[in-house]
């Protein structure tokens, strides 16, 4: 990402000559290129910016615009977001369809294999973790531009698209996978109460904390949906996120975490549903996982992270199925 | 893995020339804008380049034993991993619960691959 291209863009857009220090790309997060850099314009104004653009190749197609909505729509909120500025769908602005958010300073994610990376704070994340859940899930998905969904559409619609992820991308056999997909088609679980802002990608990794218990931003909304807030619940709870301690997000015990969702929700666990979502979010993983391998069989991609994804989570997710899949009638 | 063996080298390889060794290139200029992109570059090519030689010693003896719990099930569809999850996934969905047993010791053969990298076994959240 050429500095020069960012400094056209914003002399632009600030009506002054502006320049460019401080360009950093972030590794990792293989569905958009992000980059952190210092905008200086002629006048002494200085922002500490974040971009966030479409690579050639990515782990999950996704839309940019209803990304930047969502976090449009919390800016300001009691759910923590970085500050939205601008996007373009297009490519005119940034090369690709990307767009630009304020820094969050001071922050820091967890590495998936980082053993407790919120050490005696762990509790405190938590509880701000999914308490900030269930507030996402207390809005209004108008607030976030979100497409009307009927209730009773919410698990068969994410069924779906996680099946023609499936058939479009699988390049070898996959047992378990089949046999999951074929479990959930059978039991979908009831309607929620009503439908919620999914996040999507929400996770341990997938938000700044300070260090010291402090839950500085929700990041990577670029899967955000309408549909059954369970599924975010189900998710965050999945063992893979939960850096080999048995807590979910690597924080507070399951139960608390659930009561603190709850309390914030409004909503409350529906047993059926939750053990639809626990099955499909393993389901879920593997497809993503299997997708970023075939970036790699196909020649679209030479992105180790996309190696990664398509070894360690691959075969976390396999194995947890199997057992899931032993425990189902 | 789900990538078979073949295609992850063949894409490590290519990985090194047009990521990692332009990207290592970079890991002595703080001031370059792909730098802090390529410490991890380079790190998680480290870590799948150790995961690739891991799998390469363990593939025969891991192969041959799963070939051999399978054969009994569905006979010469037992050979190779493909053939033998075909098989197994056509008795899965037939309900024969061996296949599922079958198909959770080879996914417990393929972790163990990574437990030599010290990483531990998934573990639940209830």
């Amino acid at each position: 990402m050429p500095a020069e291209h960012l400094a056209r863009f914003l002399s632009a857009r600030w009506g002054e000559p502006v320049s460019i220090t401080g360009l950093k790309r972030f590794h990792g997060g293989s569905a958009r290129q992000t980059y952190r850099f210092d905008a200086i314009g002629a006048s002494g104004r200085r922002e500490a910016l974040v971009l966030r653009r479409d690579p050639p190749s990515s782990l999950i197609e996704t839309d940019r615009l209803a990304e930047y909505r969502a976090i449009a729509c919390f800016a300001g909120s009691d759910v923590p977001v970085p500050e939205p500025i601008f996007c373009d769908p297009g490519p005119d602005s940034f090369g690709s369809p990307g767009f630009l958010m304020r820094e969050v300073p001071g922050g820091a994610a967890a590495g998936l294999l980082e053993p407790e990376p919120y050490g005696e704070h762990a509790a405190a994340i938590g509880q701000k973790f999914f308490t900030a859940m269930g507030r996402i899930h207390a809005a209004d998905p108008a607030g976030a531009s979100l497409p009307a969904m009927a209730p009773a559409d919410a698990a068969a619609a994410r069924l779906a698209h996680w099946q023609a992820a499936f058939r479009a991308d699988a390049f070898r056999p996959e047992p378990l996978v089949d046999a999951a997909f074929r479990w959930l088609a059978a039991h979908l679980p009831p309607p929620p109460a009503r439908i919620s802002i999914v996040h999507g990608d929400y996770r341990s990794g997938n938000f700044l904390h300070d260090g010291a218990g402090r839950l500085l931003a929700v990041l990577d909304w670029e899967m955000v949906h309408p549909g059954d807030a369970h599924e975010d619940l189900a998710w965050a709870c999945d063992p893979l996120w939960s850096n080999f301690s048995g807590r979910p997000a690597a924080s507070l015990p399951l139960a608390q975490a659930i009561t603190a969702w709850e309390t914030a929700s409004g909503l409350t666990i529906n047993p059926e549903s939750w053990r639809w979502w626990r099955l499909f979010a393993q389901v879920q993983g593997l497809v993503i996982w299997i997708s970023a391998a075939r970036e790699i069989l196909d020649g679209r991609s030479h992105d180790p992270v996309l190696m990664f994804a398509g070894t360690i989570p691959y075969r976390f997710h396999s194995l947890t199925l199997a057992h899931s899949l032993e425990g189902l009638n | 893995m789900s990538l078979p063996l073949p295609v992850l080298l063949h894409a490590l390889a290519a990985a090194q020339a047009a990521e990692v060794a332009p990207a290592l290139q970079l890991l002595g200029q703080p001031g370059a804008p792909d730098a802090n992109y390529a410490g991890g570059t380079a790190a998680t090519s480290a870590l799948i380049l150790m995961i690739a030689a891991a799998e390469i010693a363990a593939v025969p003896a891991r192969e041959a034993a799963c070939a051999a719990a399978a054969r009994p099930l569905v006979g010469a569809a037992a050979a190779g991993r493909d053939a033998r999850a075909a098989a197994l996934g056509q008795l899965l969905a037939a309900g024969d619960a061996r296949a599922l047993s079958l198909l959770k010791a080879e996914a417990q053969a393929e972790w163990q691959v990574l437990a030599g990298l010290m990483l531990p076994p998934p573990v639940p959240v209830e």
